[in-house]
């Protein structure tokens, strides 16, 4: 990037919006799992116009501008594959409205996701989406990728949230899109095109958000069973007995063994795999729910159970589940990490699956994640040799194959970004890939926003 | 006019007895839900499959003949209407019901598969399809999904949207595509699902559905509140819902519908009251009880000079048949009615009453309040004569003014029932152009030789 494009960069947002040092750069050439190139230039934009005007000029001068939010996102949206502009919104961080009457907030897309949330909680309201990253992830971002998180069987994912967007176009044009009411059909659903498209085919920089009224009370139980199965007969003996938990998180064999070695918590030995469930609603419902549950949990062979309506107990009860992620790389230093979905039904048939798969292979391989809608974090531990990364290699495709084979998807809420983009093709048939390109080609004609995410590296831009 | 030849070549792809051509079979497929556009097409086909619904689309952009998909004609907008012509694709005989998957909470239909049968089956399972749109007798899957539709039970449960895991659809070129899939969550490229979910007819045809259903609530309560002042119960719609409760439905009818009602089937409604909310509470026992108490005193609060729960189901089916008959004490009492389909944030329903009110005394009209208060869909309505060309144009204008000034306090045109012919207009002015022009050209790239429902939403 010439020095006169690098002027007219800081003319546009302000000479301390920009960052120039490699030190500095190189802080955003990677996010929570991928590593890219180092940008030319790091900009923090501060209102819609200075976005339109560097995607103007990202136009002219032909170089790639990369949205990003805090870099916490897992599949390499967020990360330049060829230097360019990497632009930051965690300046443009206002909640501008919350509007208490209509259930409605409008927010800046580098506002915190936990902390709209408690500001939202202040007055009685609960804005559900919750990433596992959500003490740090920018709302912009959870919109980008379509965020879920442990509770969208019952309080749905991102897209079920957002109502409308103001966002800028590659070209640089400003549209605003969306309603402000619960229904709204006028004209195609660009919103919905908008959310999941991971920064390539606009810039998001305002979101309008629906909220609800924030549940009075929870209760949470801990549940234990000495196989896989008996833990996915009582998930569906839950949802048929009409109780939808906000939140059915499981761990399979090998995440309990490794949560329990790094942060003992007394799981049972023998145990084959954990439930964490929480019902929440007014006081009676809580109560009422947990009251049909025991006798289901009884019935379904747990082994096991704990159960608090206390929310700092709750926490206890959390513990294995929130130690995990970390503790996995007590088994290994490299995580190769998947983030599959298959029919609820078929939950048991994958996790055998994927031990068969770890035994042949001779390397960890440990699931959690969503028992309620299907959604697991398959977790591939590998030592950072080439034989290891040939073995999750083989494993992923396996994995992704077996998924498909149950009607299931390649992922759930983490989205394609680089890391997944080689897979797709595995999953979307060659006319909606077509179909898919066509559209980016119609929005970004000269390929500036977020190049090389998404499309297997075969298809031209 | 299409040629001979190209309806030769649909009865060889679609069998002779799934081709209409007379005169009175173009009549019956010309119009919709109301009888306010009329457009006769030049041929009717039945497919039975996916793969006959391909070739008829290579056929008609091959020969550039318009083609209208049409469920069971009953959307309210003109979607339906061949407004050029062509080729109406009937989906009424692709009506099997795939798949009822319990254990996973999903089902696969055919498109043509009436919400009513589909509902039916649900039943034997305990499920539901909660998208309700009042047409459901005779309204169709696909014509569901191309229309977002919804109704009464979506301020609880969200529109048609939320419940759309996946579909496989015909594009205009006659391409099969699968999109979105089976589950729950799904982020694997970009969203045509959702683009192709009210599209009208515009992008393709749906030809299969997977649908998300839910558990049917154990239990429900219907609650009656009757106000003196329609804006008083407009006010307690956005109370209740500030103070945490979600109802299943909340309903509002005006004191014109509560006595065309009472005169059609006498049920005891107040005939003297300015307007009712109709509100059902469902799900566990618990939580019932604990909303309808709720609601009643929050109704209570806010000016209702009459609250009642309703004893029985007995009691409940009868109010609730009474809502549902509210469209047609409508439309059965003039020529021409002229209906909308308004949305407006919540907390602005009582704005919207009044300023309906003030319209309709300007113009000297009677106006009709009813709708889906609790997502601030309302269905404000002009009995008029269409033939009464001075009455029809004073009607019509004052609606004009109504929808803008739903726009103006945030809201918009259409909350289910499309665009079509009927919004047109009010589309292309209350819309960015350059948000116009890119919905166009999405149009445009999908289909090039724009035969999939031309003259629809923006032309």
């Amino acid at each position: 990037m010439n020095s006169r494009l690098i002027d007219k960069i800081r003319e546009i947002v302000g000479k301390e919006n920009v960052l120039i040092s490699e030190e500095e750069r190189k802080c955003y050439s990677f996010d929570a799992r991928a590593h890219g190139s180092v940008p030319d230039l790091v900009i923090f934009p501060k209102s819609a116009s200075q976005v339109s005007e560097v995607l103007k000029l990202a136009n002219e001068h032909n170089f790639p501008v990369i949205p990003r939010g805090q870099g916490s996102g897992v599949t390499g949206g967020a990360v330049s594959i060829s230097g360019g502009v990497v632009m930051v919104f965690t300046k443009m961080n206002r909640i501008l409205e919350i509007d208490k009457e209509n259930l409605i907030a409008i927010v800046e897309p580098g506002v915190i996701t936990y902390e709209f949330q408690e500001e939202v909680k202040k007055h009685g309201l609960f804005y559900p989406p919750d990433p596992a990253s959500h003490k740090y992830s920018t709302i912009g971002g959870n919109v980008a990728e379509c965020a879920g998180g442990p509770n969208s069987l019952k309080y749905g994912v991102t897209r079920d949230y957002v109502l409308g967007l103001q966002v800028v176009l590659p070209t640089g044009e400003i549209i605003e899109t969306g309603v402000r009411t619960m229904k709204g059909v006028v004209g195609y659903d660009l919103t919905r095109l908008f959310v999941g498209s991971e920064g390539t085919l606009c810039v998001i920089t305002k979101i309008i958000l629906k909220l609800i009224p924030l549940p009075e009370s929870k209760a949470t139980l801990l549940v234990f069973f000495r196989e896989v199965e008996d833990a996915a007969i009582c998930v569906s003996g839950i949802i048929s007995a009409r109780i939808v938990p906000a939140v059915m998180e499981f761990m399979d064999r090998a995440s309990v063994i490794c949560s329990e070695m790094a942060n003992p918590i007394g799981i049972p030995e023998e145990t084959g795999a954990l439930l964490l469930i929480e019902v929440d609603g007014d006081e009676a419902s809580v109560k009422a729910q947990v009251e049909k549950i025991i006798p289901i949990l009884k019935e379904k062979k747990a082994s096991e159970f704990r159960i608090t309506y206390d929310p700092k107990e709750s926490e206890a009860l959390w513990l294995a589940r929130r130690t995990l992620s970390q503790a996995t790389y007590n088994l290994n230093p490299v995580k190769v990490a998947e983030d599959v979905v298959v029919p609820r039904s078929k939950i048991p048939i994958l996790i055998r699956k994927l031990e068969v798969l770890s035994e042949e292979l001779n390397i960890p391989i440990l699931s959690f994640g969503h028992a309620g809608d299907g959604n697991f974090h398959v977790s591939i531990m590998i030592k950072d040799e080439p034989r290891d990364w040939e073995k999750a290699e083989k494993a992923v495709r396996e994995i992704f194959k077996e998924t498909i084979q149950l009607g299931g998807t390649i992922s759930g809420e983490h989205g394609i970004g680089t890391l997944k983009s080689d897979y797709i093709d595995m999953e979307l048939s060659r006319e909606a890939l077509i179909t898919m390109a066509k559209i980016k080609k119609l929005f970004d004609p000269n390929n500036i926003l977020n190049p090389g995410k998404i499309f297997p590296k075969y298809m031209k831009f | 006019m299409i040629k001979t030849a190209v309806i030769e070549e649909l009865k060889k792809i679609v069998g002779e007895g799934e081709v209409l051509t007379t005169k009175e079979a173009l009549k019956a497929y010309s119009y919709d839900g109301t009888t306010n556009w009329i457009r006769e097409p030049d041929v009717v086909v039945f497919p039975k499959n996916t793969i006959q619904i391909s070739e008829i689309l290579k056929v008609a952009n091959r020969e550039k003949v318009p083609v209208t998909p049409r469920g069971g004609g009953t959307n309210v907008s003109g979607g339906s209407v061949p407004w050029m012509g062509g080729i109406v694709l009937c989906t009424t005989k692709m009506n099997n019901i795939l798949k009822i998957d319990k254990e996973n909470l999903t089902c696969t239909v055919e498109c043509g598969v009436v919400l009513q049968d589909l509902n039916n089956a649900l039943l034997k399972e305990g499920l539901f399809f909660p998208p309700d749109p009042q047409s459901f007798l005779g309204a169709t899957i696909g014509g569901i999904i191309a229309e977002n539709a919804g109704g009464p039970a979506c301020v609880k449960y969200g529109v048609t949207k939320q419940y759309v895991l996946g579909l496989e659809v015909v594009l205009p070129t006659g391409e099969v595509v699968n999109l979105g899939g089976r589950t729950l969550k799904n982020v694997v490229g970009y969203d045509l699902l959702h683009l192709f979910i009210s599209s009208e007819g515009t992008l393709g045809v749906i030809t299969k559905a997977e649908l998300k259903l839910n558990p049917l609530p154990p239990s429900r309560k219907t609650i009656v509140a009757v106000y003196d002042d329609v804006t008083k119960a407009g006010e307690t719609v956005f109370r209740v819902l500030e103070n945490g409760v979600i109802p299943g439905k909340i309903e509002l009818l005006d004191n014109w519908v509560i006595n065309r009602i009472e005169e059609m089937m006498p049920m005891g409604l107040p005939r003297d009251a300015d307007a009712m909310l109709l509100f059902e509470c469902d799900g566990i026992d618990e939580a019932v009880q604990k909303e309808t108490e709720k609601v009643v005193d929050i109704s209570k609060k806010y000016g209702a000079t009459d609250v009642r729960v309703a004893k029985d189901t007995d009691e409940a089916n009868r109010y609730w048949m009474a809502r549902r008959a509210g469209f047609a004490a409508v439309f059965g009492k003039a020529k021409t009615v002229l209906s909308e389909d308004v949305t407006v944030p919540r907390g602005k329903i009582p704005d919207l009453i009044k300023k309906s009110k003030e319209i309709a005394k300007k113009y000297g009209l009677e106006l009709v309040m009813l709708g889906h208060a609790g997502d601030g869909n309302l269905h404000p309505s002009f009995l008029t004569d269409i033939s009464n060309k001075e009455h029809y144009e004073k009607a019509t204008k004052a609606m004009e003014e109504i929808i803008y000034a739903a726009v103006e306090l945030g809201g918009v045109l259409s909350g289910e029932h499309g665009i079509g012919l009927e919004k047109q207009k009010f589309f292309t002015r209350v819309t960015d152009p350059k948000v116009v022009d890119l919905m166009k050209k999405i149009k445009a790239l999908l289909d090039p030789n724009n035969i999939m429902n031309p003259g629809k939403i923006w032309e």
